[in-house]
């Protein structure tokens, strides 16, 4: 299956009065039609700006330095900024984390969703009214309140619409950022329900970005853990929930507290996340790396395969592997 | 046994007034926490567990019912009273942003609740408990002059942390203490309000709307519900045999990290209703799928359906299968 | 900010820790704009000569010389001599001073009494803040320099009354802006965490609330001193403020005024004193200017 969209040696850069901020250093990733990949970190660890970058959404203080990003087969990143103007909101669109200031409070939702419509797509005013009602009854709201205001609308509301939008034109690739972080669980449920079940109705590819590993494991295909700015580990749901490589994403797991296995004491993570604009030498993770080795602190380890498509980037398995051979 | 309750509350009750009517944050709780315990407070946005919170750590007034503190009555309490209070009970709030104030260094802050209450005569004396605390909750002295926007929210929260066990109070209402921060430092604060907890005896009321979290640090739960009690047992019993649909539905809604679970899925429906002017009947009915006529014209009482498992629904036992 | 947090993490490994204060901060962006630290040298020269006038004055600003007047400038009085034949330059030296000191004095009130109501009625919203705010709304509806000079004449000329009459204008100004700063703060958490130590509403307000609100009103003051000092010098300038032969550059500049029919030859009486009244004016606003892009932190790219 050829991939939807391939990321290659992605750099992005922020430059601040103070020194450049390193925000994405080099990250690869694909996707294929259909699948979902959840992009999974802290703060702070470049999620966001990756999703950005897809969309060359990146603030005016970042630069995209290096690399590419192939979407059908097209360099987004050569684009003239007219083609990106009709991919943005039509061929890939983004759900944002926080639905209170995602949308305009001064527009109906109805007019909010068929600015999109009309933006890309050539139909007459009754049917994109038309599309407006079908996609918005699809997140479940009701003709009849198509046409109030966003205050209205409760905060899962708020997000329904959010999705409606991005949704309405049929994207192939849909990147979206923490869309349950500001709702409640048993919301989040609902929400996270429907977003699955649109993309299977619609067979749209998602990028899931999010901080909660159990939303990841119910809704994903493949995994990428991001950390400063790299991705240390990328494979399959088994690979990274049964074969755990990398020691941050080991210690990810054994510091979250848990519902269904019962922990006596936390094993948090030493440490914090470094400083983007001076990170460390050698392998960005090794100053809270339990295993650290000499070779951690000089030299960033390059991206092994372990398994068939289950990416390492840390020299434990490096070294392994040269054992071996 | 009841000497051994540090907080007891009957029929707690606080309304706020609206431009739209009356709402009911709290509508009669009552629950007792015994010492050197956690009790974990849990529920959405707007079930009223902050103004619980509130209320307990006394920045709210009580609108009806009373509550004790260790045998005291401390409802409306006098303002002799309160200064004995102040010290035996404290918070730690949910954004340690918002709760320094910017402008005072991490010493000064520490400080502030001796300075307030004159604990020390001398300035050595109380620098030197500023030390202390610092050391205590893991903060390197090299912070001592540092202004919290310039520290990590892990580490601002430890400064509300030492800011709260100042004057050695017995009893702390954490309010969503771990919500702002990325699970490993998340893990790191949970360890250590553990250890303090074991060191110093203290007993806590953790509120929180993230379950695995109130799973891990609390003794007993209480689940609330647009003010209301639905479910009050302890930890173990809570998660191993929920009686309430509620706090069913807010199990099953959690995300499990893990690939292996087969859990039955039972995504509840609807959102959490207005606290203003309620209905009377059961406040989680519009919601519920066990839902019947008793439901939505009566007020369900708590019963003690097993042995300290109390729960507060018409149905509990036939929802159960018992 | 989060860079600065991190910043702060990451000295902290290495053990290089800086201590820098918030206003430490705020001066060092500050000393990066061009145009504050030409304002802020300018000021500096400006209040050396003015303390210093003494001293640095060739001449007694008093002392006249009927031989000499309407000199213009030249060698012995760089810049001219008045219709006294006083040096024009040693009494612009020492109407700085008074100027200057009574645009101090108002501000200083204006800010003092400004800062009291704002923070009482915007920490106990109630019917005390309800009559004082509306007592302000009333006094802001009246034009400010009408103000100033019905103040001046019930109360009469000299330096206190002059700075008095000016400052009342700018009290309802302050105490609107810390009212609603300070109903801002009273919601943090930081509040609520010292009522539960059981802190005192004056050592809230003294402790929490005032240092808080600090930052927006030191800007606010360096743009008010520059007004003060027009202010000042219109309320002479129509002979209600500092009365002569104290210099004041406002009557300077009067008193040249009424000598301007020979511009050609006596040009320099009205042209010295309007500079320094524009030039430091300009000074302090610029500078004030500057202090609030300083401050605010979204003015960081």
């Amino acid at each position: 299956m050829s991939d939807l969209l391939e990321i290659k040696d992605l750099v992005i850069r922020f430059d601040t009065e103070d020194g450049s901020v390193h925000a994405v250093n080099g990250i690869d990733l694909h996707i294929g039609s259909g699948e979902t990949l959840g992009l999974v970190g802290e703060t702070g660890a470049g999620k966001t700006t990756t999703a950005l970058g897809i969309l060359r959404l990146v603030p005016d203080s970042g630069k995209i330095c290096a690399g590419s990003i192939s979407y059908k087969n097209v360099d987004i990143l050569k684009m003239s900024d007219k083609n990106i103007l009709d991919i943005r909101g039509n061929e890939i669109s983004m759900i944002f984390q926080d639905p209170m200031t995602a949308l305009n409070p001064v527009m109906t939702i109805s007019a909010q969703v068929m600015e999109v419509i009309e933006r890309h797509q050539a139909c007459t005013r009754g049917e994109a009214r038309a599309r407006m009602i079908e996609i918005l009854g699809k997140v479940g709201i009701r003709p009849e309140r198509v046409d109030e205001y966003p205050h209205q609308f409760s905060g899962g509301m708020k997000q329904r619409v959010v999705i409606a939008i991005a949704l309405a034109c049929n994207p192939k690739l849909l990147l979206a950022d923490e869309p349950t972080t500001a709702l409640d669980v048993t919301i989040q449920a609902q929400v996270m329900r429907m977003i699955n079940d649109l993309k299977k109705e619609f067979g749209t590819s998602m990028i899931l970005i999010t901080h909660d590993l159990g939303i990841v494991a119910k809704s994903c295909d493949s995994v990428a853990i991001m950390y400063a700015g790299e991705i240390v580990e990328f494979g399959s749901l088994e690979d990274i929930f049964d074969r755990t490589s990398h020691p941050y994403t080991k210690g990810l797991f054994a510091s979250m507290p848990r519902l269904d296995v019962e922990t006596e004491r936390l094993m948090p993570i030493a440490g914090l996340m470094p400083d983007p604009m001076e990170l460390p030498l050698g392998c960005k993770f090794h100053p809270r790396c339990p295993h650290r080795m000499e070779i951690c602190t000089t030299d960033n380890p390059q991206g092994t395969e372990v398994n068939y498509g289950h990416l390492v980037k840390c020299h434990l398995h490096t070294t392994k592997n040269g054992d071996m051979d | 046994m009841h000497n051994n309750h540090i907080v007891e509350a009957k029929e707690l009750c606080k309304y706020f007034k609206t431009p739209h009517g009356q709402l009911h944050a709290v509508d009669g709780l009552s629950f007792q926490i015994a010492e050197h315990t956690v009790l974990g407070v849990v529920g959405e946005s707007g079930c009223g567990k902050s103004t619980l919170g509130r209320m307990l750590a006394g920045l709210h007034e009580v609108t009806s019912g009373s509550l004790y503190f260790e045998g005291q009555d401390v409802t409306n309490p006098s303002r002799k009273a309160k200064k004995s209070l102040y010290r035996r009970r404290q918070m730690i709030f949910q954004d340690p942003s918002s709760s320094l104030d910017p402008r005072q260094c991490v010493s000064d802050l520490i400080a502030e609740p001796m300075n307030v209450m004159k604990l020390y005569k001398g300035r050595r004396e109380r620098d030197a408990r500023v030390e202390e605390l610092m050391d205590i909750v893991g903060l390197a002295k090299r912070y001592a002059f540092s202004y919290p926007h310039e520290l990590d929210g892990g580490r601002r929260q430890r400064i509300g942390i030492a800011r709260a066990l100042a004057c050695d109070p017995k009893f702390i209402v954490c309010d969503e203490p771990v919500s702002a921060l990325d699970v490993s430092i998340q893990a790191q604060i949970l360890n250590l309000l553990q250890d303090l907890q074991y060191e110093k005896g203290l007993t806590y009321m953790f509120i929180t709307h993230d379950l695995s979290v109130v799973k891990h640090i609390s003794d007993e739960i209480l689940v609330m519900y647009l003010g209301c009690e639905m479910e009050h047992a302890t930890s173990i019993e809570l998660f191993e045999k929920p009686l309430h649909p509620y706090t069913k539905g807010l199990l099953s809604a959690i995300p499990i990290p893990s690939i292996h679970t087969n859990r039955e899925e039972f995504i509840m429906s609807g959102e959490v209703a207005s606290p203003i002017n309620p209905n009377s009947g059961c406040r989680f009915a519009s919601r519920c799928i066990f839902a019947d006529e008793p439901c939505y014209s009566e007020s369900p009482e708590v019963i003690e359906v097993l042995p300290r498992h109390f729960c507060a629904c018409h149905f509990a036992r036939e929802v159960n299968g018992m | 900010m989060n860079n600065a947090i991190n910043k702060e993490i990451h000295s902290g490994v290495s053990g290089k820790l800086k201590k820098r204060s918030y206003f430490a901060e705020i001066w060092h962006r500050l000393v990066k704009s061009p145009v504050a630290v030409v304002c802020i040298v300018y000021l500096a020269v400006l209040l050396i000569g003015i303390i210093f006038a003494d001293v640095i004055a060739p001449y007694d600003d008093k002392a006249t010389d009927l031989s000499s007047r309407f000199q213009t400038p030249n060698a012995e009085h760089i810049m001219g001599t008045d219709d006294f034949g006083r040096d024009l330059f040693s009494r612009l030296l020492h109407g700085g001073r008074t100027s200057l000191i009574v645009a101090i004095i108002a501000v200083a009130i204006g800010i003092g009494a400004g800062m009291i109501i704002g923070a009482v009625c915007g920490y106990f919203s109630s019917l005390v803040d309800n009559i004082l705010m509306r007592f302000m709304d009333v006094v802001m509806a009246i034009p400010g320099m009408l103000l100033a000079i019905c103040v001046s004449v019930a109360l009469g000329s000299g330096i206190v009354n002059t700075a008095l009459a000016i400052a009342v204008g700018t009290i309802p100004m302050i105490a609107r802006q810390l009212r609603s700063s300070t109903l801002l703060i009273r919601n943090q958490e930081y509040i609520d965490a010292s009522l539960l130590f059981g802190a005192s509403s004056v050592r809230i307000i003294l402790h929490h609330v005032i240092p808080n609100t600090l930052a927006p009103i030191i800007v606010q003051s360096s743009l008010y001193i520059g007004g003060s000092i027009m202010a000042i010098a219109g309320l002479s300038f129509l002979g209600l403020g500092v009365q002569p032969p104290t210099p004041e550059w406002g009557n300077i500049l009067n008193n040249g005024l009424d000598h301007i029919y020979d511009v050609a030859t006596r040009w320099h009486v009205i042209v010295f004193p309007g500079m320094f009244i524009v030039v430091t004016m300009l000074a302090f606003n610029m500078l004030g200017d500057s202090l609030r892009d300083a401050m605010d932190p979204r003015m960081r790219k």
